[in-house]
C-alpha cells in the first residue's frame, strides 16, 4: 500500500516513515504544508495520506476535503500530537477514513481504520 | 420704692427744723447786721442742696452723690451756729462751719458715680476734710482781736490768744494750704476732664464748669479777703452765684435724664422706620443714647455667638473704664447686647428706657441678622468649594453662578443667557430634566464632556439639587483626570488579558511544537525498537539510543518553558537566588546588587524578576551592551527595582511588546515603569512598586 506523508515536522516525517516501511507500507512520498499535500497526491496517486491536522498554510481538514475531491481520491488518515477529542466532530465531516494520535501510529491502526 | 423713699422721711423733716433753727438763731443773733439776707441766703443755699440730693438719693440709691449733696446742705446750716449768741454753739460754729466746703470738694471728686474712685481724689478729699477742721480751729485759737459787728462777738471757748503776729502767721499758712488743696483739686478735675469720653464729658461739662469756678473763687476769696475788703465782697457776690447754682444744675443734670428717657424713647419709634433694618435701628439707638460710638450686637444661637448688623462674628468686649456692655436678655436667653460709652451707666435711666424701646426691635431684627449670617456662611462655603456652581431657573436661564476657574466655562456670559445659548442643545435638554427632577425630589448626577475651543476635551460630573420652588443648583466637578485614568485602567486590564491571552497561546504551540513532538518521535522510535528487538538487536539498541537522546531534548525543553510559567527557584530559594540565576544564563555580564534576604510580597517579588528578566532579554536582542547592573532595593513602602545597561540607548516601550506588558504588570500592583534612555547613553529602566 503507497503512502504519503504529510506533517510540517521533519522528525515526525522521518519516524513514521520508519515505522510504517517496517511494517510493510509503502512511503511514496513527504509534504510539509497543505498545499504541497494536494499537490503531491495528485502526481503520486498514493493509496493513503497520513494527514497531521495542525499545518502551516490550511488545516488538515481542508487538505482532507479536497483530497477527497480528486478523481482518484486516496484514502485520508488524520493524525496529531492532540487527542481525538479536541477535535470533536470535524474529524467525521471532512471525508476521512479516521484518526490515530500520532502516539499511536502504527501499520495496525491504520489498516483497522481502513477496513472500518 | 418704699426704700427709695427713706431718705426723705428722715432728711426731709430734719432739714425743715435744721432750718427753723438757722432761722431762729440768725433772727436772734446780736452780730449779724443783715439777718434777713443771711437768712434767705441760708435756707435757699442749704435746702437746694438737700432737696436736689433727695431728688437724686430717690432717683438712684446706688449713686450717692445725692447723699453727699444732702451733707453739703446740712453743711452750709451747720455754719449758722456761727450765728449763736452763746459762746458753745459759737465755738462749734466757728470750728465746723467749713466742712461744707470739704463736703462740696467731696461731691465735686466723687461725681457723678458719688465714689472716689482714684487714691488721689480720696487722699485730696481726706486732706479736705482735714483742713476744713484744723484752718478754722487755728484760726480760732489765734483769732484776730473783735471783728463781729453790731455787737462783740461771744466768747470764743478756743481762744489761746489775740496775739496779732501769732494770727498772721496760722491765717497765712492755713490759706497757704488751703490754697494747694484747691489748686489740686482743680488740677484733678481738668486731668479728669482731658481724660474722659465724650459722653462723660456730656454728663460733667456744667457740673465741673459751676463746681471749679466756684472751688477757683474760694481759693481767691480766702487770698484777698485780709487785703482787700471791695474784693472780697465782689468775689462772694461770684462764689454765691456759682455755689448756689450747682444743685440746680444737679437737679437739671437728672431731670435732663428723665426727659431724655421718654425722648429717647420716642426717638427711636418716631425717626426709625417701621420695617428698619439693623443698620438702621443701631443708627436710631446712637441717636436716642447721645453715644455715636454705640455698636448693636445681636445674639446668633446656631453658633452661640454675637453677630454684628451685617451678620459678622462680634465678640463682645471686656467692660472698661471707657467702654462698656449692656446685655439684653430674655429670661437665661441672649437677645442682643449695647456697646456703649460708660459714661451712660451714669444715666441708667435712660439706658434701661432706650434697651427696653429697642428690645423689641432688636428682637425682630435678631431673625434678620441670623438669616444674613447663615446666608453669609453659605456664601463663605459656596466660594470655597472648587466646584463650578450655577443657579439655575425652571425654563433653564441662568441666574448666578460661582466659577473658581474660568477655564471652566465655556462662555464668560452666563446670567441671563438660556442652558441653549451656552451647551450643546442635546447636554442643554439633559440638564433642564435632570434640573426638573431635583425640583421634583429627585435629584441625581450626570457626567458629561465638552469640547473647548483650545482644542481640549474635558469631562464633567453635574449634580443637581432644588435650591428654591423655581430654581435649581447645578454643581459641576471636573472629572477629566478621573476618566482618563479610568480609561488608562481599562486599556491597561485590557493589555493584561490579552497578554496573559499570548503567552497561553504561545505556551501550547512551545509545548506543542517542542516537547510534544520530541515525545511523539520518541513514542514512535520506542515502537520501531520494539518491533526491531526479536529480527535485528543492534537497530533496536540504535533506536533506543536515539530515543534517549529525543527523551533528553524534550526533558530540556519542558524545563525551559516551565521556567517562563513561573521560575521554580524564585519560590524555592527567594528573589536574590533567581535574580543570580538569571544572571548566570545571561549572555554578558550581569552585576546584581540586592539588599540580603530581602523579602517582598510574592506578586512584587514577582513583578521584579521578570521585569529583570525582560529588561535582561531585551538588552541581550538590541542593546549592544558590554555589561548590566541590576539594583534592588527597598525605601519608604517601595521595592525599587532599576536595570542599567551601558549599551546603544534609545529603547522605545512603544516598539516592543515586552516594556509595555511590563508597565501593565507594575501598573497592576499600582506601581510604576520609568524608562530612561537617551541614544547612545545606556539604557535605565526603573519599576517603583508599592508592598502593600
Amino acid at each position: 500500500m503507497t503512502v504519503l506523508i504529510v506533517d510540517d515536522h521533519p522528525s515526525f516525517r522521518a519516524s513514521a516513515r520508519t515505522l510504517l516501511e517496517s511494517e510493510g507500507y509503502e512511503v511514496v512520498g513527504e509534504a510539509e504544508n497543505g498545499a504541497d499535500a494536494v499537490k503531491a497526491a495528485q502526481e503520486l496517486h498514493p493509496d493513503l495520506v497520513l494527514l497531521d491536522v495542525q499545518l502551516p498554510d490550511i488545516d488538515g481538514f481542508q487538505v482532507a476535503e479536497q483530497l477527497c475531491r480528486l478523481d482518484d481520491p486516496p484514502a485520508v488518515v488524520l493524525t496529531s500530537s492532540r487527542d481525538r477529542a479536541d477535535y470533536g466532530p470535524c474529524i467525521n465531516v471532512c471525508g476521512a477514513c479516521g484518526f490515530v494520535p500520532k502516539a499511536d501510529l502504527s501499520g495496525a491502526a491504520i489498516a483497522a481504520l481502513l477496513v472500518a | 420704692m418704699t426704700l427709695a423713699w427713706r431718705p426723705w422721711l428722715y432728711f426731709g423733716p430734719a432739714a425743715l427744723i435744721a432750718g427753723g433753727l438757722a432761722v431762729a438763731l440768725t433772727a436772734t443773733s446780736d452780730h449779724e447786721q443783715h439777718p434777713e439776707q443771711a437768712i434767705a441766703l441760708v435756707l435757699f443755699v442749704s435746702w437746694s442742696f438737700i432737696l436736689a440730693g433727695l431728688i437724686g438719693w430717690t432717683r438712684r440709691p446706688q449713686n450717692r452723690t445725692g447723699m453727699l449733696m444732702v451733707a453739703v446742705g446740712f453743711g452750709v446750716l451747720i455754719a449758722v451756729l456761727g450765728e449763736a449768741n452763746h459762746p458753745v454753739p459759737y465755738t462749734l460754729g466757728a470750728l465746723f462751719g467749713s466742712l461744707f466746703i470739704a463736703a462740696f470738694v467731696h461731691l465735686l471728686l466723687a461725681y457723678p458715680s458719688g465714689r472716689l474712685l482714684s487714691r488721689r481724689a480720696r487722699v485730696l478729699v481726706g486732706a479736705g476734710y482735714t483742713v476744713a477742721f484744723l484752718a478754722p480751729l487755728a484760726e480760732s485759737m489765734f483769732a484776730a482781736r473783735e471783728t463781729c459787728k453790731p455787737h462783740a462777738c461771744p466768747d470764743n471757748l478756743v481762744l489761746v490768744s489775740h496775739d496779732h503776729a501769732a494770727h498772721v502767721v496760722t491765717t497765712t499758712i492755713w490759706t497757704a494750704v488751703s490754697v494747694v488743696l484747691f489748686a489740686a483739686v482743680v488740677m484733678l478735675l481738668l486731668g479728669r476732664w482731658r481724660e474722659t469720653t465724650p459722653g462723660l464729658r456730656r454728663i460733667l461739662r456744667s457740673v465741673y464748669l459751676f463746681g471749679g469756678l466756684s472751688i477757683v473763687l474760694l481759693a481767691i476769696g480766702f487770698v484777698i479777703t485780709p487785703f482787700s475788703g471791695v474784693g472780697a465782697i465782689i468775689v462772694s457776690v461770684a462764689l454765691i452765684a456759682t455755689f448756689t447754682t450747682v444743685p440746680f444744675i444737679f437737679l437739671a443734670g437728672l431731670l435732663g435724664t428723665a426727659i431724655a428717657r421718654g425722648a429717647g424713647v420716642g426717638a427711636i419709634f418716631s425717626s426709625v422706620p417701621e420695617r428698619a433694618s439693623p443698620g438702621e435701628v443701631q443708627e436710631g439707638l446712637r441717636g436716642a443714647l447721645r453715644d455715636e460710638t454705640a455698636v448693636v450686637a445681636y445674639w446668633y444661637e446656631e453658633d452661640e455667638h454675637y453677630v454684628d448688623v451685617e451678620g459678622n462674628r462680634f465678640d463682645l468686649p471686656e467692660d472698661t473704664l471707657r467702654r462698656v456692655v449692656t446685655r439684653l436678655d430674655y429670661g437665661d436667653q441672649p437677645v442682643a447686647a449695647i456697646v456703649h460709652d460708660a459714661a451712660l451707666l451714669q444715666e441708667p435711666e435712660l439706658l434701661e428706657g432706650v434697651a427696653n424701646a429697642a428690645r423689641i426691635a432688636l428682637e425682630r431684627d435678631k431673625l434678620l441678622v441670623e438669616v444674613r449670617a447663615r446666608a453669609q456662611r453659605y456664601r463663605a462655603l459656596l466660594q470655597a468649594m472648587p466646584d463650578l456652581m450655577f443657579r439655575i431657573s425652571r425654563d433653564g436661564r441662568y441666574i448666578s453662578y460661582n466659577a473658581p476657574s474660568a477655564r471652566d466655562l465655556v462662555d464668560g456670559e452666563v446670567v441671563g443667557k438660556s442652558l441653549w445659548d451656552r451647551l450643546p442643545t442635546e447636554l442643554a435638554d439633559l440638564v433642564l430634566e435632570s434640573g426638573r427632577a431635583a425640583l421634583s425630589g429627585d435629584p441625581g448626577v450626570i457626567e458629561y464632556h465638552l469640547d473647548f475651543e483650545d482644542g481640549s476635551t474635558r469631562h464633567y460630573e453635574g449634580r443637581f439639587a432644588a435650591s428654591g420652588d423655581d430654581e435649581f443648583l447645578m454643581i459641576v466637578r471636573e472629572i477629566t483626570e478621573r476618566k482618563q485614568q479610568q480609561e488608562e485602567l481599562e486599556a491597561s486590564r485590557q493589555r493584561i488579558v490579552a497578554a496573559g491571552d499570548a503567552a497561553r497561546r504561545k505556551l501550547e504551540r512551545n509545548l506543542h511544537d517542542g516537547a510534544q513532538q520530541r515525545l511523539v518521535s520518541l513514542s514512535l522510535s520506542l515502537r520501531l525498537a520494539q518491533n526491531q528487538v526479536a529480527k535485528s538487536p543492534e537497530r533496536a539498541e540504535e533506536l533506543l539510543e536515539a530515543s534517549r537522546e529525543e527523551l533528553m531534548q524534550a526533558l530540556e525543553e519542558l524545563r525551559e518553558l516551565a521556567r517562563g510559567i513561573h521560575p521554580a527557584v524564585l519560590t524555592d530559594r527567594g528573589l536574590e537566588a533567581a535574580l543570580d540565576a538569571l544572571a548566570g544564563r545571561a549572555a554578558l555580564p550581569v552585576e546584581v546588587d540586592c539588599i540580603p534576604d530581602i523579602e517582598l510580597p510574592p506578586p512584587v517579588e514577582a513583578a521584579a524578576y521578570y521585569v529583570v528578566s525582560e529588561a535582561l532579554a531585551n538588552i541581550t536582542k538590541y542593546a549592544g551592551a558590554s555589561a548590566v547592573k541590576v539594583s534592588i532595593g527597598q525605601v519608604n513602602g517601595y521595592a525599587l527595582v532599576e536595570v542599567a545597561d551601558d549599551g546603544v540607548g534609545g529603547a522605545d516601550p512603544a516598539r516592543g511588546s515586552g516594556l509595555s506588558g511590563l508597565s501593565d504588570r507594575v501598573a497592576s500592583l499600582n506601581g510604576k515603569l520609568v524608562i530612561d534612555s537617551p541614544p547612545g547613553a545606556g539604557t535605565r529602566i526603573r519599576a517603583e512598586i508599592p508592598l502593600e
